[in-house]
């Protein structure tokens, strides 16, 4: 077993472990590479040093099980302020917005400001309910529509992005399986040369 | 006609112009790195991969906040510290990453009496005397790099590294006699 004794006897067990990982500026380094060369301690701690990282590094790099990719929809989620804005909501919201309007409009004129309130309460009476229910319903109408070709939209985006990701997620599957293959393949034609080569040394 | 190779720091500015496929070349430069860095940290693949996507993705929602893009990988690894202590927190508040050893298992395919005893070397050391040995020997990072991502001053890297070293050194000892292959 070796000696586990960390530090030299000569105090310069920083600036050699500094210089073991390549850390100390270039002047530094040439003097620890004269002092090396005269000092047995620390060229023993050095040797030490390289063999407990070599040993450190003898573990492998595992390779990741599924590729990281940013072709997902979440990366590029909008804000909720402009998700609302693109939804089928924006049109109700406007509408409500107009009709909120009016109300306000129509309740100024009401309440004495205007200069001839009196024509304006029968202007508003002339209109009859039938027409009245018309109107709103045609009105209705054209919203619901607009709404329902919005969330149309809205989802035939969705399924494009969906199809994009599964379709990029099997690209990468796909990739990831070559390469598993690929490895598979030069591990067994290793082994078969290996198997060859010690059948040829036992014939002989 | 003069011929270079492809940047990080080249990928980071087409990527603050919207390029997402500048990001995904990024990535795929640094996503085994990364996995390997919080595999070491949690002994979990399924935790070092649901962590590196949340790395990657915060590292793409906040480029524009990197200062210097040539200081791309300490900023990454230190979105991944910051991902797996967040994780370590939620899930044992008192324990932190104490507990994780016994989960670890050595790499598969790997001469087991070596890989068993370096795995069970590192899990002897405190968690941030392990972390200071992964970013160092495993990822090779310098030692100002390093204290970007521990958050913590160039003298306390050291020390933890250092003082990690030597305990390692005395538990791989008995391995290092049997002939161990020599790094620089």
């Amino acid at each position: 077993m070796l000696s586990t004794d960390s530090h030299s006897s000569c105090g310069r067990a920083e600036a050699l472990r500094d210089y073991a990982f390549d850390e100390l500026p270039a002047e530094e380094r040439r003097a620890m590479e004269q002092h090396l060369a005269a000092c047995g301690d620390c060229a023993l701690e050095l040797d030490q040093l390289r063999l407990t990282t070599a040993a450190l590094r003898t573990l492998p790099d595992r390779e990741i099980p599924q590729r990281i990719a940013f072709v997902s929809d979440r990366v590029f989620e909008p804000s909720p302020f402009r998700r609302f804005w693109n939804s089928g909501a924006r049109l109700g919201f406007a509408s409500a917005c107009v009709l909120a309007l009016a109300l306000v409009v129509s309740a100024w004129h009401l309440s004495g400001h205007y200069a001839e309130p009196r024509t304006v309460v029968q202007t508003t009476a002339s209109a009859s309910p039938d027409q009245i229910n018309a109107a709103v319903s045609k009105a209705v109408a054209q919203v619901r529509a607009q709404i329902a070709e919005n969330d149309a939209q809205v989802i035939q985006a969705a399924v494009q992005a969906a199809e994009r990701k599964r379709d990029a997620e099997y690209r990468n599957q796909m990739v990831a399986l070559e390469e598993n293959f690929d490895v598979l393949r030069k591990t067994m034609n290793r082994d078969y040369a290996r198997l060859e080569g010690s059948e040829l040394g036992a014939g002989q | 006609m003069i011929f270079r190779a492809v940047e990080d720091t080249d990928l980071i500015s087409r990527v603050r112009r919207g390029d997402v496929e500048a990001y995904n070349l990024l990535v795929s430069r640094w996503e085994k790195r990364v996995f390997n860095y919080l595999l070491r940290l949690t002994a979990s693949p399924d935790d070092a991969l649901d962590l590196s996507q949340d790395a990657f993705l915060k590292a793409y929602q906040n480029i524009r906040k990197l200062d210097d893009p040539a200081r791309f990988g300490p900023w990454l690894y230190r979105i991944a510290h910051n991902e797996a202590y967040s994780l370590f927190r939620k899930r044992r508040p008192e324990t932190a990453l104490e507990d994780v050893s016994s989960e670890r298992n050595p790499a598969p395919g790997f001469p087991m009496d070596l890989s068993l005893a370096v795995t069970a070397a590192l899990d002897r050391l405190s968690p941030d005397q392990r972390e200071a040995v992964v970013l160092k020997v495993y990822e090779g990072f310098k030692f100002d790099e390093m204290a970007e991502v521990l958050g913590c001053p160039v003298s306390t890297v050291k020390s933890r590294l250092y003082t990690a070293l030597d305990l390692l050194k005395t538990e791989l000892a008995p391995v290092n006699t049997r002939g161990v292959p020599r790094g620089n």
